[in-house]
């Protein structure tokens, strides 16, 4: 019983780290800024903001990768230049995410990479769906295994039958 | 007493279900955390490391099941018939994760629950022979037949499956013409590897609960059937001695 | 006893039966008539609606009529102990299951036949061309509901609960009987050209004979004693 109990705290104990390091991974990579904080923090360093492709803003040629939009957020429209590899995910009204830096001279976000909305949470609801059931199953299976076990060697059930005939004659 | 392959699942089981635990963890590192994420689907894509291996862990199990049934009618063992009965509770269990988490990749890239597409309609229908198939075991007396016919419903179940899936394939091309791409993620080298690993760990982990259900049932059985008999020997003594002449037999 | 009498004889002895009680046929045709009823008032259809959904509703039908002709197939061998003695006779028991399968297939016939004017004179269908290779549709599919169901059958009633576990076993290993009869329905009563939904019967048939070939081979272990 002790055994069992062992393995799986030591199995909870990596996936709680593996949980933490997913999560550390996440909020440094993927936390995106809105157009708002860009006009206010005015930041230097490479960045990812999300935000609404403003309806009837996006020009430029999407087959060989240049584009020039605004990107809403709730009150501020950010003007984003876009160049970099042709963009399949880039229309109009559609909420995205560009990676790139804020050009301090011209107020202009130079970005070289785009990507869709991470919805993180949903997937790591969607490993918790098909994990957890599956853990809780095994666990259940194991417990019942080592019960049975120990109810065989407690209730003596398999010692030799031949004295208890040898009795009732 | 306890019989030879129980045994050798006894002695082996520690070593599968180890490395299927070490392989689904470091899958998770790597789905999770190490992986891209995919240029069209974004982050939705990790949710395929733990889909696709539930799915495929699922058809191995029936697999399993099919070739078990097989088994049991040739030797009629009793074991075979615990393996199979375990072997179709894990694949139940596993395709209705697998239809869950499918679902729940569906909805944000192809933006519906379900569509009948005919891997899904198929591995719906799976899933009812299998719940089927634990309805009928539970509604027959005797354990002897009940092994027999949960055999032979199993191999009928796994010869309708294709047919099934060809059936649905073309009722679909008929009547719903393909409104959103069904296209496959493109794989890459840092995307097939955490598939992989998270394959073989599923599998593995597959095999040890296989072990260890087919333990449970097999043990179960046991303790009720030597329970029923020592019952049945102490209402026999009770009985021939307090009145011996009502079933002596010479 | 040779293999094609044995065949004959359980045929026969279910035809007997059944002329004698007529119960099996006239509680399918009442049921069905009763299904019929309840679509037409659930569906407010006129011509054209009911050309789409007909096809549909004839097997939605034809399938639950069918369940209930199986099931009672083999709970009439309870009385008597007639099914015991099928069990321990030295027949072949492949030879009984074609018996069995037979008399069902043909009390399912019958069935469809009498209703099938039913719905043309309910749903206001134009069928006359078509009508053999309606007849055509309805024996293939009929057939591949019978095989194993005739199985099933045989496979539920020495259990508990057996009216719930034959509908519960055979609809889902039915499900491509069920796609393929509809739409090759659906097409002969469009009055499309056979090419069209031709694969549809070949479906059918494969899966005739399939499940005939692997039923007649399961159901030695399933009256095994």
């Amino acid at each position: 019983m002790t055994g069992l109990y062992l393995r799986w705290s030591a199995l909870v104990i990596a996936a709680v780290v593996i949980a933490a390091l997913a999560s550390r991974y996440f909020e440094q990579n993927l936390t995106s800024l809105t157009p708002e904080e860009i006009v206010s923090l005015q930041p230097t360093r490479v960045v990812r903001v999300i935000g609404l492709v403003k309806g009837g803003t996006l020009r430029g040629d999407l087959d060989s990768g240049h584009a020039s939009f605004e990107l809403a957020g709730r009150q501020e429209a950010l003007p984003v230049e876009y160049d970099g590899p042709p963009p399949e995910n880039l229309r109009e009204l559609k909420t995205l995410v560009v990676i790139g830096s804020l050009d301090p001279s011209s107020g202009t976000f130079l970005a070289h990479e785009l990507a869709l909305v991470t919805n993180y949470g949903y997937v790591v609801g969607a490993y918790l769906i098909g994990l957890l059931p599956l853990a809780i199953f095994l666990f259940g299976m194991e417990r019942k295994v080592t019960f049975l076990y120990r109810e065989i060697k407690e209730s003596k059930l398999y010692e030799p039958e031949t004295a208890h005939h040898v009795d009732t004659r | 007493m306890i019989s030879a392959l129980i045994k050798w699942m006894q002695r082996y089981e520690g070593w599968v279900g180890a490395g299927g635990g070490l392989c689904i963890l470091a899958g998770l590192y790597l789905g999770l955390v190490a992986s891209p994420p995919d240029y069209y689907q974004g982050e939705v894509v990790r949710i395929m490391y733990v889909h696709v291996p539930l799915v495929q862990t699922g058809m191995l199990a029936y697999s399993t099941l099919f070739i078990g049934s097989l088994w049991y009618l040739w030797k009629r063992d009793p074991i075979v018939d615990n393996l199979c009965h375990a072997a179709a509770g894990i694949s139940a269990f596993f395709t209705a994760l697998g239809l869950i988490t499918g679902s729940i990749w569906a909805k944000p890239t192809w933006n519906t629950w379900w569509t009948w597409d005919a891997r899904l309609v198929s591995f719906a229908v799976m899933f009812l022979i299998l719940v089927g198939y634990l309805m009928l075991r539970t509604f027959v007396d005797d354990p002897e037949r009940e092994a027999r016919y949960a055999a032979v419903l199993a191999i009928v179940g796994f010869v309708d499956l294709p047919i099934v899936h060809f059936s649905v394939e073309w009722w679909r091309t008929l009547h719903q013409p393909l409104s959103f791409s069904m296209r496959g993620v493109s794989m890459s080298k840092p995307m097939l590897i955490p598939l992989g690993i998270m394959t073989v760990g599923f599998s593995l982990t597959f095999f040890y609960m296989l072990m260890v259900r087919t333990q449970m049932l097999y043990l179960d059985h046991l303790l009720t059937a030597k329970k029923g008999r020592l019952l049945s020997q102490a209402h026999l003594s009770s009985d021939v001695g307090s009145s011996p002449s009502s079933l002596s037999t010479p | 006893m040779p293999f094609f009498n044995v065949i004959r004889w359980v045929a026969w002895k279910d035809l007997i039966s059944e002329v004698r009680s007529r119960e099996t046929i006239s509680s399918m045709f009442f049921f069905a008539l009763i299904v019929i009823l309840v679509f037409s008032f659930s569906f407010s259809m006129d011509q054209a609606a009911a050309r789409e959904l007909i096809a549909g509703i004839i097997w939605v039908a034809f399938a639950f009529t069918g369940i209930i002709g199986l099931g009672k197939s083999f709970s009439a061998e309870l009385q008597n102990d007639c099914l015991e003695h099928l069990q321990i006779s030295p027949a072949s028991k492949g030879a009984i299951y074609l018996g069995k399968l037979a008399a069902n297939l043909l009390f399912m016939l019958i069935v469809e036949v009498i209703l099938f004017p039913m719905f043309v004179i309910f749903f206001n269908l134009d069928v006359v061309e078509e009508l053999p290779l309606l007849l055509l549709i309805f024996a293939l599919a009929t057939l591949g509901l019978s095989t194993v169901g005739t199985l099933f059958s045989a496979m539920t009633v020495q259990i508990r609960a057996r009216e719930v576990m034959l509908p519960i076993l055979l609809l889902p290993l039915a499900v491509p009987v069920m796609i393929a009869a509809v739409e090759a329905t659906r097409g002969a009563l469009h009055g499309d050209p056979v090419s069209l939904y031709g694969n549809w019967l070949r479906l059918l048939a494969v899966f005739d004979i399939v499940f005939t070939v692997l039923s007649f081979w399961a159901f030695e272990w399933i009256m095994d004693t």
